[in-house]
């Protein structure tokens, strides 16, 4: 044991050297972890800075047994100071210790009932883990379950801006989506959270995972609060297994759906009541909620495009509001989100919709046209890599070898024979 | 038969002869009957099908003064295969009504396609000395080699050649130069822009035209860095300085910009803007067509009820 603290300590310094300290510690792995109760003093003698390789193998290894409240407060504080200071190179030499160290470290801390302790430090080794801010890792979905639990949404929104191409396992995508969304509900941001939540429903999966189903039924309702209808058909790039099976999975949450799109704020609120307990015990009954009192939006928005200038009362009568002073709080704060563009005269109580006066002449407007502009030819250079990708897949060209015509048209002869891999 | 001419003329061709005898070949050419279609079908009124590449004949006008021979414009001629030799009636009403319109125009000599001038040109040469003593020979190549930098026309005269012992007239080949006014300027750069290589769609069209504007800026830019090098130069003291160059630089520059109101700069950003929307939704289309044949591999490969086998074969 100490021998192994001496040579992690002369081995730390060069990359080299590193290497040959992390070939002696994969040797040495299975006996730090038959001695783990010895281990703890042997964590004083390395510093997490210089030697995070080793003092990594070494706090996996006393970790890994079962935890005692005492303890726990102890580790966690170690583990948050080592997170702090450790050194990505070496850190990504073993990327599985370090992620099963900060999985533990949540557990603790959840365990302490601390979940606000955890946030920072798991932000800290995410962005030491990644090898670009477009890779997504097994921490993410940590992360994001500390930030919900600890309800600091705004920190979790800055990860949630970055966009992302590499995914390391697909669970973690599942449970980041769902997770990323909740947040964002959270946040009253709808149109992200809508976004992340597609991501969930449309990725790719051979059976239909229970993530899914629940993130389904959010969807709907985002979808319902936000655009005002349900798409009743997922397109065509979800999985054949979603578009079959999701819809019978969540059938109270498509009738929602369906009666929403009737109109009538009535009929809404009695089917909500009538299944009021199906919602609440998904916990989605803040949601639903919400969702309704959207009903009222949509058919102001509605009205916009048949009039011109309309009374308060008359539009009190229209959306089945109570008062025309409701109505002009509703229109009020629906021109200040910015969904309609309108004028309230107050001496007469009418309303007078009007265009978007948007220009498009400003060089503002510019800016970000351009900056669309090349974000979307970022994209678009990543999609055509991932399409020749795709287009060498041995999978593929087994099927697409497979469905060719047997007859050419031109000449009428075989084709020859298909392609086997 | 070709070495450098020893007469000391110049010749100044304008745009116009080549026009004229490149579109003469063509119109011949593609008026001919076509050629035939598989060795079994029947000859047209049993004669054999022509050659492929016709000759075409004509005559070039144009003025002499002095050393400088400027040929202007040209004529087509009728060629008699039995005689050998251009149609003479024709010609002389053709030289009449060209001496109305253009009274200072003579007939310098005569056109003619093909690769290289040969014996039998020799004698319409000579039939043509009655006319004017020294006619010129311009020969046009009708074959397209991508290789070739110049215009494939060359200008021959006749001189006389002990060959043997005996005085014989050849050709010889002079040099010349292209000179143009400012109509046919014109109207030789909208046939040049309006025609490119393959055909011409609206796409390469604007292609040609976005990539003209392209090389036009870039020299712009590459002018301006030399001209601000020198400047820098002249701050540094490296370069003496020059106030001459300085005033003309300063009177370049207060040239623009050259409106500065209101509603140019309203329509500016907003033309400025559609092209920026147009861009994006181009790109826009380009990225989701891609995105829509990655879903359909994808779809393909990995799904795993996507549809089973292939589409019938049908006859």
């Amino acid at each position: 044991m100490e021998g192994l603290v001496t040579q992690i300590q002369g081995l730390s310094g060069t990359a080299s050297d590193v290497l040959s300290l992390q070939n002696l510690l994969k040797q040495a792995d299975d006996s730090l972890h038959a001695e783990s109760t010895r281990l703890p003093p042997f964590l004083d003698q390395l510093d997490p800075s210089k030697h995070s390789l080793g003092y990594l193998y070494f706090l996996e290894a006393c970790t890994a047994g079962p935890v005692t409240q005492e303890q726990a407060s102890s580790f966690v504080l170690t583990i948050a100071r080592f997170i702090s200071s450790c050194v990505a190179e070496q850190i990504r030499l073993a990327p599985d210790k370090f992620i099963s160290v900060c999985k533990r470290f949540k557990d603790q801390v959840l365990l302490l009932e601390e979940p606000l302790r955890g946030v920072a430090p798991m932000l800290t080794a995410i962005r030491k883990l990644q090898l670009s801010s477009e890779h997504l890792t097994a921490l993410h979905p940590e992360f994001l379950l500390l930030c919900l639990l600890s309800k600091c949404y705004k920190t979790a929104l800055s990860i949630l801006d970055e966009d992302i191409f590499e995914v390391d396992q697909p669970r973690d995508l599942f449970l980041y989506c769902y997770y990323g969304g909740m947040i964002s509900i959270g946040q009253k941001q709808f149109r992200k959270a809508l976004e992340l939540l597609h991501n969930v429903v449309t990725a790719p999966m051979s059976t239909v995972n229970a993530i899914a189903v629940e993130a389904f039924k959010k969807y709907i309702l985002v979808s319902l609060i936000h655009h005002g209808q349900f798409p009743t058909n997922l397109p065509k790039y979800a999985s054949s297994g979603a578009q079959r099976n999701l819809k019978t999975l969540c059938q109270p949450y498509v009738e929602l759906a369906s009666s929403y799109s009737n109109g009538k704020i009535a009929d809404l609120e009695t089917y909500v009541e009538a299944n009021k307990d199906k919602f609440e015990s998904d916990n989605n009954l803040g949601l639903v909620k919400q969702a309704v009192s959207s009903m009222y939006k949509r058919n102001i928005q509605r009205l916009t495009q048949t009039y011109l200038t309309l009374s308060l009362q008359d539009i009190a009568n229209r959306v089945q509001l109570n008062s025309p002073k409701e109505a002009e709080m509703h229109v009020l704060q629906m021109i200040k989100d910015g969904e309609i563009y309108a004028t309230i005269n107050q001496k007469d109580g009418m309303v007078r919709f009007l265009e978007d006066p948007e220009q498009y002449k400003t060089c503002e407007m510019i800016e970000r046209i351009g900056s669309s502009i090349q974000r979307l030819m970022t994209v678009s250079k990543k999609l055509n890599v991932m399409d020749e990708l795709m287009s060498c897949d041995p999978l593929y060209l087994a099927k697409a070898g497979r469905e060719r015509q047997r007859f050419d048209f031109d000449d009428f002869d075989n084709v020859p024979p298909r392609y086997n891999i | 038969m070709a070495s450098s001419s020893s007469s000391g003329l110049t010749f100044k061709l304008h745009p116009l002869v080549i026009v004229n005898i490149s579109d003469h070949y063509t119109r011949v050419k593609s008026q001919m009957n076509p050629p035939p279609l598989t060795s079994t079908s029947t000859t047209v009124n049993g004669v054999e099908p022509l050659q492929q590449a016709p000759r075409v004949y004509g005559c070039v006008i144009g003025v002499q003064r002095g050393r400088t021979v400027e040929i202007f414009n040209s004529f087509e001629l009728l060629y008699d295969p039995s005689t050998h030799s251009l149609d003479r009636p024709f010609l002389e009403k053709k030289q009449e009504l060209y001496k109305k319109v253009f009274p200072h125009f003579y007939i310098l000599g005569w056109y003619s396609t093909g690769s290289d001038a040969q014996e039998s040109d020799m004698h319409i040469h000579k039939a043509l000395m009655d006319i004017n003593e020294s006619p010129l020979y311009v020969l046009l190549n009708p074959t397209i080699n991508p290789a070739q930098k110049d215009l494939p026309v060359t200008i021959y005269e006749s001189e006389l050649h002990v060959i043997d012992g005996i005085p014989q007239l050849i050709f010889v080949r002079s040099s010349y130069t292209i000179e143009t006014v400012e109509a046919e300027r014109i109207s030789v750069d909208h046939v040049a822009h309006l025609k490119p290589s393959d055909g011409g769609s609206a796409a390469t069209q604007l292609a040609a035209h976005l990539t003209g504007i392209h090389s036009a800026i870039k020299m712009l830019n590459s002018r301006i860095r030399v001209l601000h090098h020198y400047l820098v130069g002249m701050q540094k003291g490296d370069v003496p300085c020059e106030n001459s160059l300085l005033r003309q630089v300063s009177s370049l520059l207060r040239r623009l910009p050259a409106i500065e109101s209101e509603k140019f700069q309203d329509d500016f950003l907003m033309e400025y803007n559609d092209t920026l929307l147009i861009t994006y939704l181009a790109m826009f289309t380009n990225c989701s067509s891609t995105m829509n044949e990655l879903v359909d591999k994808f779809n393909t490969a990995y799904d795993r009820h996507s549809r089973r086998g292939g589409r019938t074969a049908f006859i």
